[in-house]
């Protein structure tokens, strides 16, 4: 068995870089371990409408709402808004992840790129020290799959890094440990995605309230790993949902556990291999967001593989160009978030109702977490001495 | 007696994969949509257990 490009792992990550390598003519293989594309959901489900440019998902199958904007409560339920208003238009979706992924996962397929379920890999097959191929499980079944080139998107938990030497274990203050609840018979009157922040809701995290549909809402905890013990997330969620007028008369219809990379992306690419998604550690380390760059980071890593196969050198020096183009798209935004991210680490409560407070009739541009960043060192120029660098870092939204 | 080791209750654990990625001994793997600690390879640091949100992952003496 032998493909040109074997991608560990169907998310969405997984199947974009899968179509666009398809799409340039490689013949590609997605490897997924599960029995269904997009099952379970790992994910508060809510994205940017900044993905409707990109053209990657057709219909509307896949979208369950659409947000007008965002309120940020902190710690004393001082509410801070970011609204479509002022942007102009609507802001983002919260969607169904499972048709949003198979849908994306049927695109890879129209590309050409063919789909194994029920297979795990296991290992990488190597010979003097060259990527192979993937050692795979299928069922009871066992067996080898040679490739040119290998794509981790395995997710937060990636083997594949580490198979290829790269260091992909996180830190406990690198990692958002998650529980979200779909509850049903909830009050979410309004197109608004509702966070809340504070030490005794969600210590180096927050509560997310995203309508789902008229009575339906996605309600998710994330703490900082660091700050966890056994079981928090979800005892907290459960503690915050019993204290919510809106939400304390609703009734679960699902249950999962999440986890989310918040660190600094890690190395991407080595000869005959690229990472892409959460495996990379593609995610905005304040907001835990990845898709968006799951869409843009797999597009980019998608070409360069199907030109890598084209030129059949698939050496890392011809591979960087993906690690280039993702830096340039969106990895100031990361670096830029990930010090953000530190600093607010370091914000006692009063900290917080104090920046909230301050800017609770803030007109913002846009719903960005730039357009937050610069509001915060417009008024708190001295306080917040050690975002401004990172303002000139990058103007990535 | 040794030191606690990890343990997964299969019946509890939803597969987030969380005290995978912060296991520093890579100790954690995923066996049937399920975490599964090799044993031999914990060092009893804790961190997975107090890492995971709905308590799956506890200390067991062998």
């Amino acid at each position: 068995m032998k493909y040109d490009v074997v991608v560990v792992g169907g998310g969405p990550a997984g199947s974009v870089t899968a179509r666009f390598a398809a799409e340039k003519g490689a013949k590609v293989l997605i490897v997924e371990r599960r029995q269904e594309i997009g099952v379970p959901v790992l994910c508060g489900e809510g994205i940017s409408r900044k993905i409707d440019d990109w053209g990657m998902l057709e219909g509307k199958r896949w979208i369950a709402s659409t947000m007008e904007g965002a309120r940020i409560y902190s710690p004393d339920k001082t509410c801070v808004t970011l609204s479509a208003d002022v942007a102009g238009n609507e802001t983002g979706y919260v969607v169904y992840r499972d048709i949003f992924d198979q849908e994306l996962a049927r695109r890879a397929v129209k590309a050409g790129a063919e789909i194994m379920l029920n297979t795990t890999a296991t290992g990488l097959i190597k010979k003097d020290n060259e990527i192979k191929g993937v050692k795979v499980k299928q069922f009871n079944e066992e067996f080898e799959i040679q490739t040119d080139i290998v794509v981790g998107a395995d997710g937060v938990e990636s083997k594949v890094g580490e198979w290829a030497g790269i260091n992909t274990c996180l830190k406990p203050t690198d990692l958002e440990t998650c529980a979200q609840y779909t509850l049903t018979n909830v009050e979410c009157s309004d197109a608004y995605c509702d966070f809340y922040l504070g030490k005794e809701i969600a210590p180096g995290g927050y509560i997310w309230v995203f309508p789902k549909g008229k009575d339906v809402a996605n309600v998710g905890i994330g703490i900082l790993a660091s700050f966890s013990e056994s079981g928090m997330a979800k005892k907290l969620l459960d503690k915050f949902i019993e204290s919510d007028h809106r939400l304390k008369k609703g009734e679960p219809v699902r249950f999962l556990a999440g986890a989310v990379p918040v660190s600094l992306p890690v190395e991407t690419v080595r000869d005959h291999l690229v990472l892409v998604g959460d495996a990379a550690r593609h995610v905005d380390p304040i907001t835990g967001g990845g898709l968006t760059h799951c869409l843009e980071g797999g597009k980019i890593a998608g070409e360069v593989i199907g030109e890598a196969v084209e030129k059949q050198d698939f050496t890392k020096e011809i591979l960087m160009k993906y690690e280039t183009g993702w830096k340039n798209a969106f990895g100031g935004k990361l670096k830029r978030n990930y010090a953000v991210k530190e600093i607010m680490l370091d914000m006692d409560d009063k900290t917080f109702n104090m920046l909230a407070d301050s800017l609770k009739d803030y007109k913002f541009e846009e719903l960005s977490t730039y357009s937050l960043i610069k509001a915060l060192v417009l008024k708190h120029p001295t306080l917040l001495m050690k975002l401004k660098p990172l303002m000139k870092m990058s103007k990535e939204v | 007696m040794g030191k606690p080791k990890a343990l997964v209750d299969r019946e509890l654990c939803l597969a987030c994969g969380g005290c995978i990625s912060v296991c520093p001994q890579s100790a954690i793997s995923m066996h049937g949509m399920r975490a599964f600690v090799t044993r031999e390879k914990c060092i009893s640091c804790a961190i997975c257990i107090r890492t995971c949100p709905v308590g799956a992952i506890t200390g067991e003496v062998y």
